[in-house]
């Protein structure tokens, strides 16, 4: 923040009795931390010094709170010019018409050409081309290899049924327990991949838009969650456990196995010596697949900036190669331009596990359907109550099933209706 | 003359037990977060049911000074909680001496409206206040914050300051006013005095209130510089670590000026209120 | 209370006359008006805006698309099944922290109402509780009563009261007990503080009077003290139930209103009505809901302390 002030100042005196004309971007960030701040404060000090008449004010909104934050802010006028967002927000701030497209700008970008398909893909999945992601969030599985050892388990799991006899086994040490379960906010990936695992597909909605979260498989990848909480597979405290309870249970040893993306990379290898974990792909169902969830996060402009080019400007410097690089590794995503993927940091044992996945075939990475509208509310209320219900045996998981199954494919509808 | 009592000795055993446990139970969780402040990083998983950390590490609390925006949060909190509180009590003590003094048309009409207005959630007017002051361009600002505050508190404010006055003989102002002061010469001369204890108590009151006050911090201000401490604190949540430390480090710290402030108040508001309840 | 004694009528001339009206009339507004043009235009205005949300359909990102829809919200809410959860879990929250906050504050007046060694410091430290920011609190109390970081699971399972250390605040039998231990921490203060000035307040010859004559020390207490503080604890007693029914931030911080809705109560539910779904009109509507019941809570309070003080 200092070096930010120091900066402006700086600037403002250079310029002098110049141009008043300066530009000044409003860049908010939401998914923060001070290592994050610090390289996008790196990247940023950096694009003002290639761009001296813009200056960038940059605003962390701590993440608990950030959702309500932005979208106070935009209510009230108080409109950011560039955001750095979740993809789950995208649906919501681009069916509102909030955001700029940035297909033809892309289009005039040097390094538009080198972005991956995926990432065009996946950023234009409100419809257009309407966020640039910074790289991809891919769930696979971590595993304790002190834990299996002790339990007699030889080889770590490839299947459900596998995943389930070594967690049985690890429960049975004192005080132990096979699977991180996050029961608490944040758990929708792990419903989705369970259901998918065990339904043989990870498609949302048949051709009819019906969702096909309560068919029989699906049901049953339900219902394997719920076995595993109440055979006292996960502790029992899990039913309320978010992010922080679950990596702290991997990496003090109560848990076994934890599913996640590559940024808890980071902090567990703080925090556990490298021999004693490893990460594999997610187990496969009965079909022979596993569909690990896929995420982003990216930056967008909003249409109420009155600086669309310069506000590119700065979106471009972020997500060049080399900035994005930088950024995949000192982050921990999967980075978005081609080729990346050769760089030897993303090429040790733990990483393989990603790229394991990337590359095999009965791996199908699956996207949460972000285009619909209430998504969102749908993760972060919906299922995280109806599923601790049913984890506790107050529902049945056909009954939850049901629930979801309606309310989905209510929201396909609106969505279809809006096209 | 009164009998005196014989002293049960196991009465007195009880007594200093049960005020023990009540200063263990009030001073326990204080006592944790300090803990958890001093414990480094590394062991603060590992050795978290100790009563003691196995070592003390002071680096959590030089963090928090010198290398986050602390400092400036803090600052903001003092002068947004001072602002509120001498606000509030100076506004309250007008309200309240109108309330203690005078009988007059809608005095129970409006004692009324300012109990509903303790009644709701204050999220509830989060929007519109939110527009209003979107409106005034005062986003951002820490006056919003002052006003705000200072509407909340004026409710409970005015009642205690009703009470203080109410222990203060009527008689005192009106020899005054007959000796030819107007009234309010008489409340600066003779009755002023009388109730610092009451403005005092007040005056923490609030300032402990608007010091811990979030959500509309949170709502009204997004700019790192502008930020009171609690959002400050928010800061050390990350979605993918929580800083435990540093947090409660920084809580600490920003326990010290409220608790000493409330300390030292403390014993104006009994003080203040016994006299008001005397004549109640 | 005070009696409130006529006004003294100066003698003089014109200037006593004008200066009578301005006494009865504007005098009072003039000490007045900054608190009620402050409250009115802070709180009120905005808190009509917020009821009248409570008739129209409104997503916070679609300023457009809302539109006046009558009482369709209130329908809604009244067969919604999470809102009547909610309404009984605040009940079960605000009663019991009340009852204990009390109790326990009754017995620290009593307490701090006799003499006794280092009592000064005492005093001080003990009202402590009350300046700690409450979300600050509320991650202090989470903390105590995770296993992994705490040490209250081993105590308790260690005194029997649980089976095994594990967190209250996961079961869904035990999670509401959990912010009420934080909020009783936190309370016990303001109750000790007001019913210590009251007990002091007490006439000490009424006591040593009730000595002479005999009296065991349970009839002193039903006879003379509890009468004594019966003005004081109504009013104290109805504003912080008030003030509880509407704190949200214990419960949000520790619990998030889970597990599976356990500990919701009316406050968190507007919370995550208005401020994940988007949604402030049903959020309003919801608010105006818990405004009602607490104002028919305060009347009839108040009709109960009219009739206790006849007696």
């Amino acid at each position: 923040m200092k070096k930010l002030l120091a900066g402006m100042t700086a600037a403002a005196v250079l310029m002098g009795s110049a141009s008043y004309a300066e530009t000044t971007l409003k860049l908010v960030e939401v998914i923060t931390s001070p290592e994050r701040t610090e390289v996008l404060q790196g990247i940023v000090d950096e694009f003002e010094a290639n761009n001296p008449d813009v200056t960038v004010e940059i605003v962390s909104l701590p993440w608990g709170s950030a959702f309500e934050k932005l979208a106070t802010m935009v209510a009230g006028g108080d409109i950011p010019d560039v955001v750095k967002m979740p993809d789950t927000w995208q649906a919501l701030y681009a069916g509102s018409d909030q955001l700029v497209s940035l297909k033809d700008h892309v289009a005039g970008w040097d390094h538009g050409a080198t972005l991956t398909d995926k990432t065009v893909a996946m950023g234009s999945q409100a419809g257009d081309l309407y966020m640039i992601p910074y790289g991809f969030y891919l769930r696979a599985m971590f595993y304790n290899k002190k834990l299996l050892a002790e339990a007699g388990v030889d080889a770590p799991p490839t299947t459900m049924e596998e995943f389930k006899a070594a967690s049985a086994a690890v429960s049975e040490l004192d005080g132990k327990y096979g699977y991180c379960l996050r029961g608490g906010p944040g758990g929708t990936n792990g419903w989705i991949m369970f259901a998918a695992a065990m339904n043989g597909t990870n498609e949302f909605f048949t051709e009819d838009g019906v969702s096909r979260i309560n068919e029989p498989g699906s049901v049953e990848g339900i219902q394997f969650m719920i076995d595993m909480y109440q055979n006292g597979y996960a502790p029992k405290d899990s039913v309320s456990w978010g992010f922080n309870e679950i990596v702290a249970g991997f990496y003090s040893g109560t848990c076994a196995f934890l599913d996640q993306d590559p940024d808890a990379l980071i902090a567990i290898s703080e925090r556990m010596p490298a021999e004693d974990f490893a990460v594999i792909p997610m187990p496969v169902g009965p079909s022979g697949k596993a569909f690990p969830t896929i995420g982003f996060a990216g930056w967008s402009i909003f249409n109420a900036t009155k600086h669309e080019e310069e506000a590119f400007d700065l979106v471009a410097a972020l997500s060049s190669p080399e900035a994005n690089a930088t950024w995949a590794k000192r982050v921990g995503v999967i980075p978005i331009h081609k080729g990346a993927d050769q760089d030897p940091h993303f090429q040790t044992e733990q990483f393989k596990g990603w790229f394991e996945e990337l590359n095999g075939e009965q791996f199908v990475p699956t996207t949460m359907p972000t285009n619909l509208e209430q998504w969102g509310y749908f993760g972060s209320t919906l299922l995280l109550e109806t599923s601790q219900e049913a984890l506790l045996g107050q529902r049945s998981a056909q009954d939850v099933a049901d629930e979801w199954a309606e309310f989905l494919t209510d929201e396909y509808a609106k969505w279809q209706a809006n096209q | 003359m009164p009998a005196v009592r014989k002293t049960n000795p196991a009465l007195v055993v009880g007594k200093y037990a049960a005020l023990a446990f009540y200063l263990i139970f009030a001073l326990f969780p204080l006592y944790w977060l300090l803990k958890i402040g001093l414990t480094p990083d590394a062991l603060i998983y590992s050795e978290g049911t100790r009563l003691f950390p196995s070592e003390i590490t002071f680096s959590n609390f030089t963090t928090v000074i010198f290398q986050t925006d602390f400092v400036a949060y803090f600052r903001n909190s003092l002068v947004v909680s001072l602002g509120a509180a001498f606000f509030t009590t100076l506004f309250a003590a007008g309200a309240g001496y109108a309330f203690s003094r005078f009988v007059f048309a809608g005095k129970r009409i409006i004692i009324a409206l300012m109990l509903v207005t303790q009644m709701f959630p204050l999220l509830m007017i989060i929007a519109p206040i939110y527009r209003i002051v979107a409106d005034l361009g005062l986003l951002n600002s820490l006056t919003s914050l002052i006003v705000v505050y200072t509407a909340f508190n004026i409710p409970f404010a005015t009642f205690l300051m009703q009470s203080f006055f109410d222990g203060i003989p009527k008689d005192l102002e009106d020899a005054a006013m007959m000796d030819g002061c107007s009234r309010f010469q008489a409340l600066r001369k003779v009755v002023f005095p009388l109730t610092l204890p009451g403005l005092g108590a007040t005056l923490g009151f609030v300032f402990t209130a608007a010091w811990s006050e979030l959500l509309f911090a949170l709502m009204l201000i997004s700019k790192n510089d502008a930020m009171t401490f609690p959002v400050g604190l928010l800061t050390f949540v990350s979605k993918f670590s929580v800083d435990w430390g540093q947090m409660m480090a920084a809580g600490v710290l920003a326990l010290i000026p409220s608790c000493l402030f409330f300390i030292f108040i403390q014993r104006y508001l009994v003080q203040g209120l016994t006299s008001g309840a005397v004549k109640g | 209370m005070i009696a409130r004694t006529q006004k003294t009528v100066r003698p003089g001339g014109t200037r006593a006359r004008r200066s009578l009206y301005l006494q009865y009339m504007v005098e009072p507004f003039f000490y007045l008006s900054p608190a009620i043009i402050l409250s009115g235009a802070v709180i009120m205005v905005p808190l009509i805006i917020g009821i009248s949300y409570s008739f129209q359909s409104i997503e916070l990102l679609k300023p457009f698309a809302s539109g006046w829809i009558g009482f369709e919200n209130y329908v809604d809410l009244w067969s919604d099944r999470k809102f009547w959860i909610a309404v009984e879990n605040t009940a079960f929250w605000t009663f019991w922290s009340i009852t204990f906050q009390f109790l326990l504050g009754l017995g620290l007046a009593m307490l701090l109402n006799t003499q006794f060694f280092g009592k000064k410091l005492f005093q001080a430290l003990v009202f402590l509780p009350w300046a700690v920011p409450t979300f600050l609190s509320a991650l202090t109390w989470a903390w105590l009563f995770n296993p992994v970081i705490g040490p209250l699971p081993h105590w308790l399972a260690a005194l029997g009261i649980l089976s095994e250390p594990y967190n209250i605040l996961g079961d869904p039998k035990l999670a509401m007990w959990g912010p009420i231990t934080a909020n009783i921490w936190f309370g016990v203060p303001f109750f000790a503080i007001t019913l210590l000035a009251a007990l002091q307040s007490i006439p000490g010859e009424l006591y040593e009077a009730a000595e002479v004559d005999g009296a065991t020390p349970w009839q002193t207490f039903t006879k003379i003290t509890l009468p004594f503080l019966a003005p004081m604890i109504a009013i104290t007693v109805m504003l912080r139930t008030i003030w509880i029914a509407n704190f949200a931030d214990l419960i949000y911080v520790m619990t998030g209103g889970g597990p599976a809705n356990s500990t919701q109560i009316l406050s968190t539910y507007i919370f995550t009505t208005a401020f994940s779904k988007l949604d402030f009109g049903y959020a309003s509507t919801i608010a105006v809901a818990l405004l009602v019941i607490l104002l028919i809570y305060a009347v009839i309070l108040l009709w109960l302390r009219k009739k206790l003080v006849k007696i």
